[in-house]
């Protein structure tokens, strides 16, 4: 062995660089092995981190402890917070990056980092003894030990490149893929399979005519992602907004036959809620328009991602199709759009800590686990980095549960489903919708960062002066009265145009409709409104606002869920059950349920499935008492 | 609880009465069979009747003539190997019946369990399986009829579309704020309210055939009541063509409520005769007319019964008083001694207290029986309401009913809220909840299915 290390991570994209960061601040000597240490926290798609569920994935990876949030902070160059006319459960930030600038904080944040060693090389086999993984070999043949290994590879795994009839081995445009390690998981018996995704084409911006789109500023008042950023302070940028046309349309259809998605050429599946321009216009024929989105890849370069336009078609033709456009006419595409196939292996086979059930030592985090998105993919790459280290120093598993996380979701529904399609978090996957907010994530999940290891003094004595305040703020919602003798009583009963009864707390008036923030702000016992923080407010006024609702989804669901406790005997075989179908017993069996709870779940079940196993588990567990 | 076991069960009520079945469901079913008609080559054609003789094999005395009929697996209802033994309907005989089978290895059913075993072998979905309980437990045609028709999956069929529009007005909203950065359609909120204006009425149309319904499964309550010595009793016994209440000329005489059950065209009813309601002279009796007031309260109908031949006393009028919370009859009784046995004609004899309630006499005679089909037809009245009619499809299962309602409730917050202003994520909770609700009657909607309509009907992605 050429040196040795406690973990080891392959792949430095947005989960790697979260796996290796907390390993090594937990104290585990960690080696960060890349192809190429200058892409370090390269966006390989759009320059951007958040919006809705991702947004709020950010902030939990950040109340945890990882670096995601501060990076982004740190590069951002324009912010927002999308669904603010809604409620704070569904809000969430956004960012446009500095892609250069993201890549070269996010190197110098892991290069500040001790017990961190960067290695550029391709890892071309993971060295196993006794089923247990002990190293890995480089394409130059350095062999490096370790204990644990944390495969976070991208799209590099097998990667082929599609750009109209034009096939190419890759992992990203201009960087080769990987494919001795590919076949490495292949041959240990990994079930593999193909996922497909694509990007868009990046536009000289200087070719642009700017007047021709909307534009579309930041927020007056930017949220940063990390608990720790008290300002953001990057120069701004705007994007534009514009639209295809129905020419444009009539082109690509006139054109399909050179699509690899329309030819047959491209087997892997892609995601839905990320289809192609291609797919867009085929699929969704009634549409005159399909929205464009042009944003700037950062303060100082000229390129601009044309979000939305997300291609296969030959570069040519890409170019043809642009120039349609009002504003485009004399565009010029700097890097032309591609479609991507690599491989994922079926999630199903992961333990929550994100470690493969088939090889000790061994955990998958992002693609490889058939995810989607780089928010996504940095919170599993936090997950297998912290369990990869705790592995080696002794220390317990750190899961994170349904209700306790967006994080806890993702890895479950992965770990439990498995993916049709490249996964991507929705609000609508989370149960507790209402309850997993981003205004929250530090209340819900420092203290679990904190125990972890990985936040530190400064961060967590902040974190505690606000969460009394948030307590304090909460208590006098609760308890604060507004009565009918008090001198505001017959403003804020005029404004509304109702009467109040002779007092109402500040909680109940605060979910009234008509009532803003400013109002109970004013209304707050005058030693709390003196050094008042707003988003602290907006946070202790949230749970009022929900806790009702929380309650009523809270006894729905407990009522559907009455028998997911039924446990389902480690020896059960789905197999015996006569009344169901071949289908249905293959993907019971895959998914090895626990409990009926975890069978109600399973994607593809059909209700008489489900009614069925449910009456056998009934049988089963009535028999063994 | 093994689903392996064979099981038995004796399909008709207990009691004395034709023919009583006995019905064998598991892979040991035919085994059994062979060794009761003492033939191990006996191989009964699949749906076809045979008379065997059957006897038990401890001793070879033979038992009965049975009517051996053989459902092979898969094509049964529980899905397994099904026997069915028609014998003669005495309770000793099948109770000796019964502990053969149990001594050839058969084990006794539990409740339902025929039925759990339908569902476990894909037979039949859960709705169905209830409705099959109540048509288990259904004790007339009527409710027979209407448990056939739920367990031909009506009542799953009937709400798939209530549970697509609502599916799609969630749909709506969740794309709404899940996918704000696409250039998504405007949700139009009082189309959407609209939609759920339609499917929270079609959940509340449902839900109110559970009055029509559950008194076709549940029987009519009746209850007799009316001043001592009006005939009540002998009205109880007209109905029931026998003799069960005793009948005397003593006031007073029936002192504990008597209960029966009778079957008018179909729907079971349950008849409680009272005891003469009037202040008690005697504590034994004042017993009684708290019992009256009791069964009163109870009942679906009452019967206030009146003496058509007699002047209308205070006992009656403060009977009819009590009565008139409810839905109430007025047989007046005795007609066979009246002159003229026109209703006008007797409002105008008696009491004009009785005109504003005119549609609701019924002259009768106890005696002679005339009037008493009237009186039987408007008992019934109620489950031939005019929702059977256009619906066609009854709420019979008291569980089912719960959940329509509960379903319209979150509804019709949910449009409360729609209509407020509130934020989206909070309406969906009540719409989640009534889609979870609907689920629990015709099996869940997932969140991928949920995604899959978001997909198919937006385009979304950047």
């Amino acid at each position: 062995m050429d040196e040795r290390f406690d973990v080891i991570v392959i792949g430095a994209g947005h989960a790697g660089c979260e796996a290796a960061s907390a390993a090594a601040r937990l104290g585990a000597e960690t080696a960060l092995v890349t192809l190429n240490l200058d892409l370090i926290g390269q966006m390989s798609c759009n320059p951007a981190v958040g919006g809705i569920a991702k947004g709020h994935v950010v902030r939990e990876i950040d109340a945890l402890g990882g670096i995601m949030g501060r990076v982004i902070d740190r590069t951002g160059i324009q912010f927002r917070l999308l669904n603010r006319s809604r409620g704070p459960a569904v809000r969430s930030p956004r960012a446009q990056a500095d892609r250069a600038l993201y890549r070269t904080e996010m190197r110098r944040v892991l290069e500040a980092t001790p017990n961190l060693h960067l290695r550029q090389g391709v890892v071309v086999d993971l060295i196993v003894e006794n089923n247990r993984v002990v190293g890995v070999e480089l394409q130059d043949s350095r062999r490096f030990a370790a204990k644990s290994v944390v495969i976070a590879t991208g799209t590099f795994l097998n990667g082929v490149i599609h750009t109209g009839d034009k096939t190419f081995s890759a992992g990203r445009a201009g960087e080769p893929a990987s494919i001795e390690l590919a076949e490495s998981l292949r041959r240990h018996g990994f079930p593999v399979g193909r996922l497909k995704t694509g990007t868009p084409p990046r536009l000289d911006g200087r070719t642009i005519d700017w007047d021709a789109f909307t534009p579309q500023d930041e927020d007056t008042e930017a949220v940063p992602f990390s608990f720790a950023t008290e300002k953001l302070g990057r120069d701004k940028i705007k994007c534009y907004i514009g639209y295809t046309t129905q020419e444009v349309h009539d082109a690509i259809r006139g054109n399909l036959h050179r699509s690899p998605l329309y030819s047959g050429k491209i087997q892997g599946v892609g995601p839905r809620y990320c289809p192609s321009i291609e797919d867009k216009v085929v699929k969704f024929g009634e549409k005159n328009r399909h929205q464009l989105f042009l944003e700037p890849e950062g303060t100082s370069t000229n390129e601009v991602y044309l979000n939305g336009f997300s291609t296969s078609l030959p570069s040519d033709l890409q170019q043809e199709l642009l120039n349609l456009i009002e504003g485009f006419h004399d565009v010029k595409i700097i890097r032309p759009g591609y479609a991507i196939e690599y491989d994922f292996v079926d999630p199903r086979e992961l333990s929550p800590t994100m470690a493969t059930t088939r090889m000790s030592g061994l955990y998958f985090a992002g693609q490889i686990n058939g995810t989607t998105g780089y928010e996504e993919a940095a919170c599993q790459g936090f997950l297998a980095g912290v369990n990869a280290a705790f592995s080696v120093q002794g220390r317990e598993s750190f899961l994170l549960g349904r209700g306790e996380a967006y994080i806890g979701v993702l890895a479950d529904d992965l770990i439990r489903h498995g993916v049709d399609e490249p996964y991507r978090l929705f609000t609508s996957r989370a149960e507790s919708r209402l309850t997993l907010r981003h205004d929250n994530a530090d209340e819900r999940l420092m203290e679990k960062g904190r125990e972890i290891g990985l936040i530190g003094d400064l961060d967590w004595e902040r974190f505690s002066t606000k969460r009394d305040r948030i307590a304090q703020l909460r208590n006098a919602l609760d308890n604060t009265r507004l009565k009918r003798s008090s001198p505001e009583y017959a403003a804020v009963s005029g404004l509304l145009g109702t009467d109040l009864g002779d007092s109402i707390t500040l909680a109940n008036l605060s979910v009234r409709s008509g009532v803003s923030q400013e109002m109970i702000a004013k209304l707050l016992p005058t030693e709390l409104q003196t050094d008042l923080i707003a988003s602290e407010l907006e946070s202790a006024m949230a749970d009022s606002l929900y806790s009702g609702y929380v309650a009523k989804q809270n006894a729905a669901n407990e009522r559907v869920n009455k028998h997911d406790s039924l446990k389902v005997p480690s020896t059960y075989r789905f197999s015996n059950i006569s009344g169901l179908s071949n289908e249905m017993i293959e993907r019971l069996e895959r998914a090895r349920p626990q409990t009926f709870g975890q069978v109600r779940t399973i994607s593809g079940l059909t209700p008489a499935a489900i009614a069925t196993v449910l009456v056998h588990l009934t049988a089963e567990s009535a028999h063994a008492n | 609880m093994a689903m392996s076991e064979t099981i038995i069960v004796l399909a008709t009520p207990n009691g004395r009465s034709g023919i009583g079945v006995v019905r064998l469901s598991g892979e040991n079913s035919l085994r059994i069979v062979r060794n009761l008609v003492g033939d191990g080559s006996f191989d009964p054609k699949a749906r076809n009747s045979t008379l065997r003789s059957i006897l038990d094999p401890r001793s070879n005395e033979s038992i009965d003539t049975a009517l051996i009929t053989y459902f092979k697996a898969p094509n049964s209802f529980t899905g397994e190997d099904v026997v069915e033994l028609s014998c003669h309907g005495s309770p000793v005989l099948l109770r000796q019946v019964l502990d053969v089978c149990l001594s050839l290895g058969a084990r006794m059913a539990e409740p339902g369990e025929f039925s759990l075993r339908a569902v476990a072998n894909g037979r039949i979905d859960l709705a169905e399986a209830e409705a099959i309980r109540d048509l288990i437990d259904s004790q007339t045609t009527a409710s027979a009829r209407q448990a056939v028709r739920q367990m031909r999956g009506e009542l799953s069929k009937r709400l798939q579309p209530l549970k697509d529009d609502l599916l799609n007005v969630i749909v709506v909203l969740e794309s709404a704020l899940e996918f704000v950065e696409d250039d998504l359609p405007e949700a139009q909120l009082d189309e959407v309210n609209a939609k759920l204006r339609d499917v929270a009425a079609e959940a509340k149309r449902l839900a109110d055939t559970f009055c029509a319904g559950h008194l076709i499964r549940e029987g009519i309550k009746v209850a007799i009541v009316g001043r001592p010595n009006v005939g009540k009793s002998s009205l109880f016994n007209y109905l029931l063509g026998h003799e069960r209440a005793i009948v005397t000329d003593i006031a007073g005489t029936t002192r504990d409520q008597l209960n029966e059950r009778l079957d008018i065209d179909g729907v079971p009813v349950s008849l409680i005769d009272t005891a003469g309601l009037r202040e008690a002279e005697d504590l034994v009796e004042s017993i009684g007319v708290e019992r009256s007031k009791a069964a009163m309260a109870d009942a679906d109908v009452v019967i206030v019964l009146l003496d058509a031949s007699v002047q209308t006393s205070d006992d009656d009028r403060q009977i009819l008083q009590d009565a008139s919370e409810m839905n109430f009859l007025v047989a007046l009784n005795k007609i066979d001694k009246v002159p003229s046995t026109d209703v006008d004609h007797m409002i105008a004899a008696k009491d004009s207290h009785f005109a504003p309630i005119r549609n609701r006499l019924v002259p009768i005679s106890a005696k002679t029986g005339e009037g008493i089909d009237e009186l039987k037809r408007r008992l019934i009245d109620p489950t031939a309401a005019d929702q059977i009619l256009s619906s066609g499809l009854l709420i019979t299962d008291a569980r089912h009913h719960d959940l329509l309602i509960r379903t319209c409730a979150e509804i019709e917050s949910s449009i409360e809220g729609i209509s407020a202003g509130i934020s989206e994520e909070i309406v969906l909770v009540g719409l989640h909840n009534a889609l979870k609700f609907l689920g629990e009657i015709t099996g869940e909607t997932t969140t991928e299915d949920m995604l899959t309509r978001v997909f198919s009907t937006f385009c979304i992605g950047k």
